[in-house]
């Protein structure tokens, strides 16, 4: 058992080491609080992120908080993923491509009572990686230039309590809190005529926000979703220094003077998903959901702000249930996602679309399973001052079964 | 077990894959950039411009002897007389042999040769008059302090020593050499012959000093002359010698170069700057054509001020000023090539009643001057001298008390020489100071 609390607490430790050093770096993270990640659990990165209607019977499905009131009794679930992405960035004028890793989530959960579960997640919500290299902006009202050169790093996390009850045999709801917290740092180099200015800057966030989630068993075959995310203000704050450097000496204007900024407003959204089984091999799911991004009043020092709109689709497909080979075993899926996105870059929103396909791989005789996922995707648009993200996904979630755990106490 | 091994390999295996890194080459939004950081170029700041007299100037120990005089349209009469005390190493005729032989030296001539140091303004095609004169008054200051100033006047006889009419060829020629008065040169040769001049005290009181007073008839220059190399030689040889050998000088030189100074003076009557108040005063631009004045020798400067400088403050919550240049355009047609541009602007930071605190210095603690951009150009558009005065607008905006400072601008040379610079104002029609401040929000 010592072994086993070694070994976990070294796990957690490297898990959130990997936390913080977040490092999707995608020219948008400048906006807002970093890019958001998507971190879904189990197989639903293979099916396009869709789920509000799917239980949490053999993995622990992130997207509705109720699902969690369809858990099997006896079964601890446990969750852990990563993704390892390709970008190709493209501008009008060039095009990059990237390799980069990120850590995706950890997550566990369990049945309270026959008829409720709980669920502790941890996951990044937004990275705030990127980099800008002198580029050359106009002083305005003026025939003259500055330079910028730029460097984000950080982001920040969240963390779920959920838990979700079962009321008979068809209802379900749930509810989610959420606690954000994190980090972004900003270094921002100016070099205005003969004399630099250098701003570093670090913004603490730290917030709550609640979801409430329900699903119904229409019947065996057909379940129906909704989510309810309340709108929240996540407080920020910042710590900044700001020097000079002129005539090759460096003298501070300011050191480490905190001071209250604009906070962040993260929107009502509203889900809503189904689930339908044919021929008890064929699931297909979709969701529509949509985040009142617009009506926040987000401050403009995050970006300009728009309603989102996102659409999921997708499809899991396995043989026959309780087959004898492995390979029968072996569940594939595919789906589709499309997102307007909510942010808007010189008037044109930066939207996401992408395709999944994936397998899920048991592992041994219980719901543990090995879940791969390859999607391929595109993120805004080539335009004057827009780039392009063409991107290939490699999400590797790993979804465990945790009944051991009760036949090592009745050992 | 298998478990926990699995999920080892499966973490170590993520931390093991490599991350590009971002070469920053990718930027979106640039107008969300400059928005939490705003850059502005201000250049609208009200500069005020006057010109100042400063009492005095000490002009001993400069290394120059200046001689000339012109007549200037803008600034008047200005001349410049040059003062200075001679000595030698040894007062004594040269001994060869036995002592009865120094009876048979016999004076031969007397001459001044002045080499040229290079300086030179004005018309150096006129001819320049100018005469030696002895002092009747050692070369001694009247003040507490040991210099002599622009204002100082030793008293000399009206008899000349010499004189000469030239050509000044300050660039081509070496030197000039003026005969000085034969009974001067006799006078003296016997003095030093008969042991009655031995030593420095002895010498000086019978020759006090020399001045060099130009003709204010026709010079239309002044020139410099090297104090060190410039020399009064004195020719004796061997009686009834004709051997080239037999031949001896005799030099006398300013040896000691706190012992000379020029006497620069300036007559303003009927000009601009006829007005020009008491040191602790300025005269403001905007009576004067929208110009400040600038003339070394003469105490001339030109001060600029800032008065809204401390509502940049206002600006924004936090902001600083990175950098800002101040341009200042020498009025056209008010140089040429006998009057010429200086290469750079001395920057002093002064107070309200002109009391110099020390040269502009940057954040490096280093002196700041103004450059000139270029000497001139077609519609001489682009020639200004362009003074970086950043770390003194911020440490201006940010200044606690009420004090302000001001910023005077005088030629390299301010003791030593006699140009002069016109530049306009912000108001002025063709030669507008400019003022660009770069300002950052933060």
């Amino acid at each position: 058992m010592k072994n086993k609390i070694v070994l976990w607490s070294c796990f957690l430790l490297m898990s959130l080491t990997s936390f913080s050093q977040s490092i999707s770096s995608s020219p948008y993270s400048l906006y807002g609080v970093g890019s958001l990640y998507d971190s879904d659990f189990g197989y639903l990165p293979s099916i396009g992120s869709s789920g509000i209607a799917l239980p949490s019977d053999t993995f622990i499905n992130n997207l509705n908080p109720a699902s969690l009131g369809f858990m099997y009794q006896n079964h601890f679930l446990f969750d852990i993923g990563g993704k390892a992405i390709s970008t190709t960035y493209q501008s009008s004028s060039r095009t990059e491509k990237r390799n980069n890793f990120q850590f995706s989530h950890l997550a566990f959960a369990f049945p309270v009572t026959k008829n409720s579960g709980f669920s502790l997640s941890l996951r990044p919500y937004s990275s705030s990686v990127f980099k800008i290299s002198n580029l050359k902006l106009p002083i305005a009202d003026s025939q003259e230039y500055y330079y910028v050169s730029a460097e984000g790093s950080g982001g920040l996390n969240n963390l779920d309590f959920s838990y979700g009850y079962r009321l008979g045999k068809k209802l379900t709801l749930g509810a989610t809190a959420t606690v954000l917290f994190g980090n972004t740092v900003d270094d921002r180099a100016f070099l205005v005529s003969n004399a630099i200015t250098t701003i570093s800057k670090t913004t603490d966030y730290s917030g709550v926000r609640a979801t409430l989630g329900a699903q119904f068993k229409v019947d065996s075959t057909f379940t129906v979703g909704t989510t309810f995310k309340v709108p929240a203000k996540i407080n920020a704050s910042k710590v900044q220094s700001v020097t000079s450097i002129a005539d090759e000496v460096q003298s501070s204007i300011e050191t480490d003077v905190a001071s209250d900024v604009d906070d962040y407003y993260m929107p009502l959204e509203i889900g809503f998903g189904a689930s339908k089984r044919f021929k008890n091999n064929l699931n297909v799911t979709l969701d529509y959901e949509k985040s009142f991004w617009g009506s926040t009043n987000q401050s403009e020092l995050y970006g300009e702000f728009v309603n989102q709109d996102r659409f999921a689709l997708g499809f899991t497909y396995s043989s026959k249930k309780n087959a004898r080979k492995y390979w029968d075993r072996i569940g594939y899926a595919a789906g589709v996602n499309y997102d307007t996105g909510y942010l808007e870059v010189d008037s044109h929103r930066v939207n996401n679309a992408s395709f999944s396909v994936g397998l899920n791989l048991p592992i041994e005789n219980t719901f543990s399973s090995l879940n791969i996922s390859y999607s391929y995707g595109q993120k805004g648009r080539i335009a004057n001052d827009l780039i392009k993200e063409n991107y290939h996904k490699i999400s590797l979630n790993l979804s465990l079964d945790g009944i051991w755990f009760v036949k090592r106490k009745i050992e | 077990m298998r478990k926990f091994i699995l999920i080892l390999l499966f973490v170590l295996s993520l931390f093991s894959c490599g991350t590009d890194t971002d070469t920053g080459e990718f930027t979106v939004g640039s107008d969300y950039l400059a928005l939490s950081n705003k850059v502005v170029l201000i250049d609208t700041v009200t500069v005020d411009m006057s010109t100042i007299n400063f009492d005095s100037l000490a002009t001993s120990n400069r290394s120059r002897i200046l001689i000339g005089n012109y007549d200037d349209p803008i600034f008047g009469k200005v001349k410049s007389d040059s003062y200075f005390q001679l000595s030698t190493s040894t007062y004594a005729l040269t001994s060869v042999g036995s002592d009865t032989e120094s009876v048979n030296y016999v004076f031969d001539s007397i001459s001044m040769i002045l080499k040229y140091d290079r300086y030179y303004y004005g018309d150096t095609t006129r001819v320049q008059t100018f005469n030696i004169h002895r002092l009747t008054q050692r070369v001694k200051p009247n003040t507490e302090d040991d210099n002599f100033y622009n204002n100082s006047t030793l008293s000399y006889s009206p008899e000349s020593l010499g004189t000469i009419s030239y050509r000044p060829r300050p660039l081509q020629k070496d030197s000039i050499n003026i005969q000085m008065s034969k009974e001067f040169g006799e006078a003296l040769f016997l003095k030093i012959k008969k042991r009655e001049i031995t030593d420095y005290d002895s010498f000086t009181e019978y020759l006090k000093g020399l001045v060099l007073v130009p003709d204010t008839g026709n010079s239309s220059s002044a020139i410099g002359f090297s104090v060190s190399t410039s020399k009064v030689r004195l020719y004796y040889s061997k009686y009834q010698a004709d051997d080239e050998a037999d031949s001896y000088i005799l030099d006398f030189q300013i040896l000691d170069a706190t012992k000379q100074f020029n006497s620069i003076s300036s007559d303003k009557t009927g000009t601009i700057l006829q007005n020009l108040p008491i040191s602790t005063s300025k005269l403001s631009s905007t009576l004067t054509n929208n110009q400040g004045y600038i003339q070394s020798g003469t105490g001339v400067a030109c001060r600029v001020d800032f008065p809204n400088i401390k509502q940049f403050k206002n600006i924004s919550t936090n902001g600083a000023i990175v950098d800002a240049e101040l341009i200042l355009k020498p009025v056209n047609n008010s140089y040429s090539e006998k009057y010429p541009l200086a290469d750079s602007l001395t920057v002093y930071v002064g107070d309200n009643l002109n009391r110099i605190s020390g040269s502009l210095v940057n954040s490096a603690g280093t002196a700041v001057y103004g450059k000139l951009s270029q000497k001139s150009d077609e519609f001489n558009e682009n020639v200004g001298y362009s003074v970086s005065i950043g770390a003194f607008l911020q440490k201006e905006m940010l200044k606690e008390s009420d004090s302000r400072s001001s910023l005077i601008l005088t030629l390299p040379g301010i003791a030593q020489s006699v140009n002069r610079l016109v530049l306009g104002d912000q108001k002025h029609l063709n030669n507008k100071i400019q003022l660009k401040i770069y300002y950052i929000s933060y």
